[in-house]
């Protein structure tokens, strides 16, 4: 991993396109503001993982088509 | 597709099961799946098949979130509407995926909907930052 000390307002660049920069630094936390491309998303890595967790366990309703069926027939 | 239930003017987008769309980025968990087809499921519409061709094998259960509930709003992010070539009147595909969950219940994700430009057919999983609505909203509760 690289590391960098940056203060405020001072920034890294990631390729050609990705910049950060270091908005505001506080006791509990650090402001940050990304500038990337339109094709790179930029996300809180914890919602990424919440919804790659979801996606993984949506996989195995995949296998019970008619059961669901069934039950949101019922449900209606 | 049925235009029964909540049907409003943005649930014409229809996609044939023989064409493939293409998710540049795929979907958080399988992101070696570029290539997915929407299936109808057979005789238990309005439920659809999202299905990969490439990568990890991937297969899912599918509703249109506004199916789901009545005025289901998720606002795109112009970037979200680049990367699939749309602007803001292009007519979408909407699907919600659902799980089954341990205790039984059907859910569906509300949160993170996968979202289809059938005039580019180029796909997406948006992420929204402030959306409201439940990664896991409950369908049919445990038995």
């Amino acid at each position: 991993m690289l590391v960098f000390t940056r203060r405020r307002d001072e920034a890294i660049m990631i390729g050609e396109g990705i910049e950060v920069r270091v908005l505001r630094v506080g006791r509990d936390g650090v402001r940050l503001g990304i500038v990337a491309p339109p094709e790179v998303r930029v996300h809180r890595r914890e919602i990424y993982e919440q919804i790659r967790e979801a996606n993984q366990s949506a996989l195995a309703a995949s296998g019970e088509l008619d059961a669901v069926a069934a039950r949101l027939k019922k449900a209606q | 597709m049925s235009q029964s239930a909540a049907a409003s003017a943005h649930v014409e987008a229809e996609i044939t099961v023989s064409e493939t769309v293409t998710f540049p980025n795929g979907i958080p968990g399988f992101e070696s799946c570029r290539k997915w087809v929407v299936l109808a499921a057979e005789g238990h519409t309005p439920l659809r098949r999202l299905h990969a061709l490439d990568g990890a094998q991937a297969s899912f259960l599918a509703l249109d979130p506004r199916q789901v509930l009545e005025g289901y709003r998720c606002e795109l992010s112009d970037a979200d509407r680049a990367r699939i070539g749309a602007d803001k009147d292009t007519p979408l595909l909407w699907l919600a995926l659902i799980s089954v969950e341990p205790n039984g219940a059907v859910s569906v994700n509300l949160r993170a909907p996968i979202v289809i430009n059938p005039k580019t057919m180029r796909g997406q999983q948006v992420l929204p930052h402030d959306c409201l609505y439940p990664l896991r909203h409950i369908l049919v509760e445990a038995e």
